[in-house]
């Protein structure tokens, strides 16, 4: 019951609306980061705030899913939204993460992408379209890489709905 | 004919109060009944100072920009520095600060600024429509248009049309908007996370907790969408609330950290009219002994006087959105509120002052 109770309210859901927009932001040492893909390698891609409670928990296990996952089959990027690069350092070196953190300064690329709430999680397929979102704080100690990657490859954008119901409920219950 | 009824009556239950019960009468009948009569002089000294600038710095420092004839006077800012510092003001609504750059990138780079202004309380009273000017059309269009932190269209629009669904006058939509906006910016830890920012993803992620530059701005946003023009107003708490209300003023002379923005709607017959809802939450936030509920007097006493009326103990620097800094590299800024800062690195955090250090001082000057 309590493995369905966490997964009513903390689950991915399929996007629906199609490519978003390509992006091009500094990172934490001012060096301009695009999207790219990968041959099968997903990619996470996270919006979040350091003065937002629940992302700031979640970068932690974030960390850790970088830690546990091979770097050809995921790749996390982690977008901060309208803060200045100065709270945003000081904040990770307090903090220190393992994947990339990008600077959302304007706003811009969270408006295009439909972020209306943070955190919000984007998982792309290794063409880089949006299959998955999650407009909430995640346990990402719960993903399950490999089963993931399977269904995503497996299906394809029209029948997301059946994948997310059949990996999350895997991803649920092999922990 | 209702409305004007009632709002005589909540009038009249105000003033009754304040009246009839002595000061030490405080406990048992809360009163805020902030009243025009009283002009204070204020005297806010700026100090900013980049400690490690690593190459050329600039700054650009907020000073009072407001006059408006029955509440604020701005008077004159004057400054000490070993930059180069000119008065600038944003072309489109007229705020004010001083730029100021160095060149000398080995020296601590500081600056002083020390502005003057004149306030006092504000009440409308709302049972008299009064004989204000009409808006100009170009304030009209400026104040019901959107901004970066306030759309006012999709579920904004939506928000607003259901607030106001029915309400005849725009003081019966004003005053619609302003009750929903103080019932539900509650915190609620069942909602997902936290907005982006602006105010209809505060909506969308039903997450409608935050500060005055987020609850004010809600009200703002409702109202424009309705149709009404509103504005939010910068700037700092410079003295103590008079009627008792700690959460309602600057703690002491050193008012760093007191920034404070109000809001107002233009009705007509009215004028402008003050509304601070986000201070209705503070109270209830912060007036001892903490988290109090809508039904407090004393929540219950802010919550009736902050839709008409404020005190007259806050600065009011400006009514500007999106201000693109001159010279600045980084993006525009929402609102101009702290004083910013940037260097070679970049934009410097004005809410971090251990790197970015800056003093604001207030002192009532008011001749005796």
């Amino acid at each position: 019951m309590a493995a369905a109770q966490a997964a009513e309210s903390a689950t991915f859901v399929p996007w629906t609306r199609g490519e978003r927009p390509p992006f091009k932001l500094d990172d934490l040492d001012r060096q301009a980061v695009a999207l790219e893909a990968r041959p099968g390698q997903l990619v996470l891609v996270h919006f979040f705030a350091t003065w937002c409670e629940p992302c700031r928990d979640e970068l932690a296990s974030l960390r850790r899913l970088v830690e546990r996952t091979d770097p050809a089959r995921l790749r996390v990027v982690a977008i901060s939204v309208a803060e200045v690069d100065a709270r945003v350092r000081s904040f990770i070196e307090k903090v220190p993460v393992n994947f990339p953190i990008l600077l959302d300064r304007d706003r811009a690329v969270a408006r295009s992408w439909e972020v209306s709430a943070l955190p919000t999680s984007f998982i792309l397929d290794a063409r880089l379209q949006p299959r998955l979102f999650i407009e909430r704080d995640y346990d990402w100690d719960k993903l399950d890489v490999a089963a993931l990657s399977i269904s995503l490859s497996r299906l394809s954008p029209a029948a997301n709905h059946v994948a997310t119901v059949q990996s999350n409920q895997r991803l649920e219950d092999s922990q | 004919m209702t409305m004007h009824r009632r709002e005589l009556l909540k009038a009249g239950a105000a003033l009754g109060a304040s009246a009839a019960l002595p000061k030490f009468a405080f406990a048992q009948a809360p009163s805020f009944a902030p009243k025009p009569g009283a002009w204070r002089q204020f005297r806010v000294v700026t100090t900013l100072e980049i400690a490690k600038p690593n190459g050329k710095a600039q700054a650009w420092i907020p000073v009072p920009s407001v006059n408006e004839s029955g509440w604020f006077k701005s008077g004159d800012s004057k400054w000490t520095t070993n930059g180069k510092a000119v008065l600038k003001r944003d072309p489109k609504y007229g705020a004010a600060f001083v730029h100021v750059e160095w060149s000398d990138d080995n020296a601590p780079q500081r600056i002083e600024v020390v502005s003057d202004f004149s306030t006092q309380d504000r009440a409308v009273d709302l049972a008299r429509p009064g004989k204000a000017a009409a808006l100009s059309e170009a304030d009209r269009k400026l104040y019901t248009a959107p901004t970066a932190l306030i759309p006012t269209d999709g579920i904004v629009k939506e928000t607003s049309d259901k607030i106001v669904a029915g309400a005849g006058t725009d003081l019966e939509k004003a005053r619609r908007i302003y009750e929903w906006v103080v019932e539900n910016t509650a915190r609620n830890a069942a909602t997902r996370g936290c907005g982006i920012g602006d105010i209809a993803a505060m909506l969308k992620s039903g997450n409608l907790t935050g500060k005055c530059a987020d609850i004010n701005a809600l009200n703002v946003g409702l109202l424009r969408a309705a149709g009404i023009p509103a504005r939010d107003i910068y700037g700092i708490r410079v003295a103590p609330s008079k009627f008792g209300y700690k959460s309602l003023g600057a703690g002491s002379a050193t008012i760093t950290k007191a920034q404070h923005c109000r809001s107002e709607a233009y009705l007509s017959g009215f004028g402008w009219v003050p509304l601070d809802p986000a201070d209705v939450r503070k109270v209830m936030l912060e007036e001892p002994p903490a988290n109090l509920p809508l039904s407090d007097p004393k929540v219950a006493a802010a919550r009736a006087a902050l839709f008409g009326s404020w005190e007259g103990n806050w600065l009011a620097y400006n009514f500007a959105h999106d201000i693109a800094l001159p010279g600045a590299k980084g993006p525009a800024i929402e609102f101009l509120m702290y004083p910013q800062a940037e260097t070679a690195a970049g934009r410097l955090d004005c809410l971090d002052p251990d790197n970015l250090k800056y003093v604001i001082e207030a002192k009532d000057v008011t001749a005796a």
